[in-house]
């Protein structure tokens, strides 16, 4: 039985032996492009930087994008959308989950409606929020869009050929 | 130290006789009445076969780790106060996970240990290519019944600290399975609690009481190194029919949970060492056994000028900082702007990069009708009914967890969470991406179409996606002009599911929008599937064709070899099948008629 076990112990000391990883001193030349941009400054002031546009609209559904500075505080921030048919009734709200890139200098925002009419005209405003509930504190004018015929598509970002 | 000895080499002896009465794999596959409730095509042709193959690799593994435990030092002992297993206590703790993971007798018929659904080959998620791409989750050990989700990997799931809601963030992190339900709250290591899971799940490994994995232990032939590590009392009085009841799944005791007698104080025995088998497997998954942080990736951190990405990795990984945004929820420790033209001088904000945020996401996956699940609501042989709504199973992840609904565990948390489930229905862990492209040598990739032999694997909880650039090209164009309101099967025609359609989402409750219409190149989405294939552990920089990852060289299958036409793009659309009407099974009231409701009602 000792000899047995001692059998054993080298195929195990054997087989561990085959898991080291050595490593050996031939290595590639360094490669200026093994470099990465700093760290951006989050924005001291929130504000929307682009949009807010409509991204798509299609099948009951519509996209609205827009950028921002990065607003920072929670990495779990809210794209938030109230919208409605009468501009002065914007009583419906969309709500989505954005993550934000801490590294980012801007952030997309972007919140998806459900259950639009076709050939419609729907007004919206957006702002976002943190998880946690507080606002970043900017919000769009009121802005609109209409949804297409059924079975057609409205998009303003094509997806790749 | 005389008794340690002595208590090895027994221990060693009845080692020896236990590995040669493993029962050869595939034996007694056929003896039991079997459950095929499925239509047909869901459990693939070769099923037997591969289950064969997957135990035979199981058992080499095993006597792996039975080798490392007969190879052990004798002097290892306790010393200090507190008291410290040395000198080589980490080995001890490891190996005793290894013969925990990979032992088939903590499972009813010894026939289905933990590792049956995890292998190493696959960065310890599912091991069998035709079962990725037709029933998504994995037989168990009374056949066939099987799972609702994909067999999640291991690594780095020891870094999941114990679910938490943190107010302030307004989310949930931690917690172990998909939809968090291996909270971690009792071991306080969600890992050690998710390797509870299975050994009881009546569609997993099976056993119809925790005590079975303490009565089955008592017998191993390691015990030893368990009573050496844990200091554990086994002196439990079982009843005579102990083994007549673990022999028998889970499922055929109706709602008793303790089949075996056990006296009170017996009890608590059985259940300490439940818990100590959680936490030796815990210990496992954090060792570099399976987490080891040797990627490519991590020797570029160590050094970029002397370890090198090639310039599609690099661009890749500039894309998944920028553009493309992933490390929004997948954390790669660095610091990173899309500003263009600018050098990084700065140093590496975290050398471990984990590369997930540890919270949850709804990204929106469609329902995949391909899960096994979904048709297993017919009786059983042993009077079980896996899954009584059948086709109005929906998989609502952490918000099904926060109202104890089907096929998860009670929510221990309840008088605070429960209230929080519509604000989480849908989502589901955010995995580390680490190891996301780990593949056996002889199929080093998970790409068809590369000119390579490939490994099929299947992606996200449900399975849905078949390769990384697919996964990359979901979240690049699911909300473009492909998505379309149908469900899996049912594209328009002149489309392709998965390439130009993507159907609408199964949960479209607390849609993450984070990703969805990124506006990446094809070239693009390429660089970021060449980037995560850096992150695949056991990378050697003096020999990297040769993997280091214990074990890796475990697989005896076939790799798959593209057909023609074949493409990663494509990869797997032989198998999809058509959905069926979602109105006429609507979701069940057992999952979306619980208070409080999901915000809009689940399809």
């Amino acid at each position: 039985m000792n000899g047995l076990l001692v059998k054993l112990a080298i195929a195990a000391a054997a087989g561990s032996l085959l898991y080291s990883s050595p490593i050996g001193a031939q290595m590639p030349p360094p490669q200026k492009e093994n470099q990465l941009p700093p760290p951006a400054k989050r924005a001291a002031h929130v504000e929307i930087l682009n949009g807010p546009a409509l991204e798509i609209a299609h099948d009951g559904i519509a996209i609205i994008r827009w950028t921002t500075n990065n607003p920072g505080g929670d990495d779990d921030h809210y794209a938030v959308a109230h919208y409605g048919t009468d501009p002065k009734d914007l009583s419906q709200t969309a709500k989505n989950h954005i993550r934000l890139n801490r590294g980012h200098a801007d952030t997309i925002f972007r919140v998806l409606m459900q259950g639009l009419k076709p050939d419609t005209t729907y007004y919206y405003k957006v702002t976002s929020m943190g998880a946690g509930g507080r606002s970043d504190g900017e919000e769009s004018s009121v802005n609109r869009f209409t949804t297409p015929a059924p079975g057609q598509v409205t998009s303003a970002h094509p997806p790749p050929e | 130290m005389r008794r340690d000895t002595r208590a090895l080499v027994k221990a060693a002896f009845a080692t020896v006789l236990g590995v040669l009465c493993v029962p050869l794999a595939g034996s007694e596959a056929h003896a039991r009445p079997a459950y095929n409730p499925y239509p047909s095509g869901i459990l693939p042709a070769n099923l037997d076969s591969e289950i064969t193959r997957v135990r035979n690799e199981v058992q080499t593994i095993f006597g792996r780790y039975f080798s490392e435990y007969q190879a052990l030092t004798p002097t290892l002992t306790y010393s200090g106060n507190p008291p410290i297993l040395v000198p080589n206590g980490y080995d001890a703790q490891r190996i005793l996970g290894g013969l925990l993971n990979f032992d088939e007798n903590m499972s009813p018929f010894h026939t289905e240990a933990c590792s049956f659904c995890h292998m190493p080959y696959a960065a310890f998620s599912g091991p069998i290519q035709s079962v990725n791409l037709t029933m998504i989750a994995y037989p168990g050990s009374a056949h066939y019944r099987a799972a609702k989700r994909t067999a999640q990997r291991y690594t780095y799931s020891h870094t999941f600290p114990v679910l938490n809601y943190d107010p302030v963030q307004g989310l949930f992190f931690g917690g172990n399975f998909w939809d968090g339900r291996a909270t971690g709250m009792k071991l306080q290591a969600p890992d050690a609690e998710q390797a509870q899971g299975p050994p009881v799940d009546p569609l997993e490994m099976g056993f119809p009481d925790i005590a079975c994995i303490a009565w089955r232990l008592s017998q191993a032939s390691y015990r030893p190194l368990f009573e050496l590590v844990w200091g554990t009392d086994f002196d439990i009085n079982w009843p005579s029919n102990t083994e007549k009841v673990c022999s028998t799944p889970n499922g055929a005791f109706g709602s008793n949970t303790t089949p075996v007698a056990l006296s009170a104080v017996d009890r608590t025995k059985a259940t300490n060492i439940y818990d100590h088998w959680g936490e030796s497997l815990s210990f496992l998954e954090r060792s570099p056994d399976i987490s080891p942080f040797n990627s490519k990736f991590d020797w570029y951190l160590k050094n970029p000028s002397l370890y090198p990405l090639t310039a599609d990795e690099m661009a890749g990984y500039k894309l998944f900082n920028g553009k493309g945004n992933c490390n929004s929820c997948h954390l790669d420790g660095r610091s990173t702007t899309l500003t263009p033209g600018e050098t990084d001088t700065g140093n590496t904000a975290d050398v471990q990069p984990l590369f997930t945020c540890h919270g949850f996401a709804n990204e929106g996956l469609p329902l995949n009708p391909r899960i096994a699940l979904f048709y297993e609501n017919k009786p059983d042989p042993y009077g079980f009914t896996p899954n009584p709504d059948g086709l109005r199973y929906r998989d609502l992840g952490l918000g099904n967890f926060l109202r104890s609904g089907p096929q998860s565990f009670p929510d221990p948390n309840q008088p605070e969470w429960l209230s929080l489930a519509p604000s989480v229905d849908g989502q589901m862990q955010v995995m580390t991406a680490r190891d996301v492209a780990l593949t056996p040598p002889q199929c080093p990739t998970t790409e068809a179409g590369t000119g390579k032999p490939y490994f099929q694997k299947e992606f996200f909880h449900n399975g849905y996606i078949k390769s990384l650039k697919q996964l990359v090209h979901f979240y690049n164009t699911r909300d473009t002009s492909y998505a379309y309101p149908v469900t899996s099967g049912h594209c328009p025609a002149g489309t392709v599911e998965r390439v130009t359609c993507w159907p609408q989402p199964e949960v479209k409750n607390n849609l993450d929008m984070t990703t969805g219409a990124l506006g990446l190149t094809d070239t693009e989405e390429n660089q970021i599937v060449a980037f995560l294939e850096t992150l695949t552990d056991g990378y050697n920089p003096a020999n990297p064709t040769v993997s280091t990852y214990k074990n890796i060289d475990t697989f005896t299958g076939q790799c798959s070899i593209t057909t023609p036409g074949e493409t990663a793009s494509n990869q797997g659309d032989k198998t999809l099948i058509p959905t069926w009407n979602l109105a006429q099974f609507p979701c069940a009231t057992d999952i979306c008629g619980v208070p409080p409701l999901p915000t809009t009602p689940i399809p």
